[in-house]
């Protein structure tokens, strides 16, 4: 049997197509057969919840350091959180504490500005050095000793203390932990929302049942749910495209595990283990 | 019970910043914040070092024969088009426009095509990594295509069922991993900065 499904390489991919076709015909979705958003709406609820306790005029920080590599994983969640805060009239001031961060922020920024966000409103405190430590320096100043910011980020000179939120984008090296830990133990009374990809979801998530965090979107089907939540349809990912890769990808593996069980497989070197 | 300076630096500064965290005293405030200043100097001293370093690797492989050179020219090129925007008279520094054009329209889409080359790499390098046919590599596979049809994005009840499964799968086992991983890195660093404040063994060296 092992055999006849050996000599068939392309059995793999035709039956996972053949699964994958018979569940979306079989599907009682009603003319949504794909569907990235997350059904259980929870985490995006607790995110808009946070947002919608903003005071008017809200001064938001954004704490910016993804990995260049994984953020495009949240991009469209980023991008809905900063146009769904600029909707609610909020000031948002953006701060990196890695050089990988400095670089998306700067991105972000500029995609803003030349998006039509009013340049006033939107505040670039560029890289501050020192990781952990300058994070603990940013709770009480941003900048040299007298150092001036635009006339609506005033307040930014007194450091993190002075803003009504931070939206923490984070990554491997500076991200939601480190926030809670230098940040939040000395600003408790702030609210921190944070957007991660989904590898660190694990080490995030108990910050959020005790209540360090405000809110927490840590996987594409969150994001997707916070994105249509807050009608910004154009920062979701699409379904279509990204089934097809991921079917490719499936493919794949099967073809990769098919070579383990092909009979005249080349070898190859062995494992020590194997060897002995 | 002999002390290094190091250890003894270290030490003294730990101390420092913990009294500080649990005791409001201006004074002590004070000294704390000298000491993060300081570390942020050094933090920026040693990143301007870093790229003084790549200049003159770089630079001297330009002036060599042989090696890769048009590689060394780009990234020369590209340290003083950012060098230049950053320094110009008038300019804001790293919140320039022309900073902040140069990042978003050159520098960000070509990490972002980089990086959508892995996809690529990583099914050629899965392929290649089971002509080794290893166990480890079965089983890391057999858990990645776990995870992707867990991903796949389908509605309906299926889709509902695996959201719901893969939400499980975070929570609970790989939930319990990743927090058995943190919680022994943070035993032994525990272990490990409790060696050094007293002392203890090779931790003093």
């Amino acid at each position: 049997m092992i055999e006849r499904v050996a000599a068939r390489p392309w059995l793999w991919p035709a039956a996972l197509l053949a699964v994958v076709a018979a569940a979306l015909l079989l599907s009682d979705a009603a003319g949504s057969w794909l569907q990235v958003a997350n059904p259980d709406p929870a985490r995006a609820t607790e995110v808009t919840a946070a947002l919608d306790g903003l005071p008017d005029d809200a001064m938001v920080l954004v704490g910016m350091d993804p990995d260049l590599g994984t953020y495009p994983e949240i991009r469209a969640t980023v991008r809905a959180a900063l146009s769904e805060l600029l909707e609610r009239g909020a000031r948002i001031a953006f701060v990196s504490y890695t050089p990988e961060g400095r670089a998306a922020a700067a991105a972000e920024v500029e995609r803003l500005i030349a998006g039509g966000a009013d340049a006033g409103r939107v505040l670039d405190l560029g890289f501050v050095a020192g990781a952990e430590a300058g994070l603990v320096l940013s709770v009480t100043q941003f900048g040299a000793a007298g150092a001036s910011f635009p006339a609506a980020f005033a307040d930014a000179a007194a450091g993190i203390a002075a803003f009504d939120m931070t939206l923490v984008v984070g990554g491997l090296d500076i991200g939601p932990r480190t926030w809670v830990e230098q940040v939040v133990t000395r600003v408790p009374d702030m609210p921190v929302l944070a957007v991660v990809p989904t590898f660190l979801q694990p080490e995030v998530a108990p910050y959020l049942r005790t209540g360090q965090l405000a809110g927490l979107l840590a996987t594409v089907r969150d994001g997707a749910t916070f994105a249509s939540g807050v009608g910004d349809g154009e920062a979701q990912p699409a379904a279509l495209p990204m089934l097809a890769g991921m079917l490719v990808a499936l493919g794949v593996i099967g073809r990769a595990l098919y070579v383990v069980r092909r009979p005249d497989a080349t070898p190859g070197r062995r494992e020590p283990d194997e060897q002995a | 019970m002999r002390r290094s300076l190091p250890a003894t630096i270290v030490v003294l500064i730990g101390l420092l910043l913990l009294v500080n965290f649990v005791v409001i005293n201006p004074l002590v405030a004070g000294v704390a914040q000298g000491v993060l200043e300081l570390v942020v100097v050094l933090a920026a001293g040693a990143a301007v070092l870093g790229g003084a370093t790549l200049l003159v690797h770089h630079g001297g492989q330009l002036a060599r024969t042989g090696g890769d050179r048009l590689g060394s020219g780009v990234l020369l090129a590209g340290m003083a088009a950012m060098l230049l925007a950053g320094f110009y008279p008038g300019s804001a520094g790293s919140a320039d426009p022309a900073v902040r054009w140069l990042v978003a329209a050159l520098l960000a889409p070509l990490i972002a095509a980089l990086f959508a080359m892995l996809f690529v790499f990583l099914l050629a390098a899965m392929q290649r990594g089971m002509a080794l046919r290893s166990r480890q590599m079965v089983v890391m596979l057999l858990a990645a295509a776990a995870a992707v049809i867990l991903l796949l994005p389908l509605g309906g009840t299926l889709g509902a069922w695996l959201a719901g499964t893969s939400a499980w799968a975070l929570a609970v086992p790989v939930g319990a991993v990743f927090r058995g991983l943190l919680i022994g890195v943070a035993i032994v660093a525990a272990t490990y900065a409790a060696r050094v404040l007293l002392a203890v063994g090779s931790a003093d060296d």
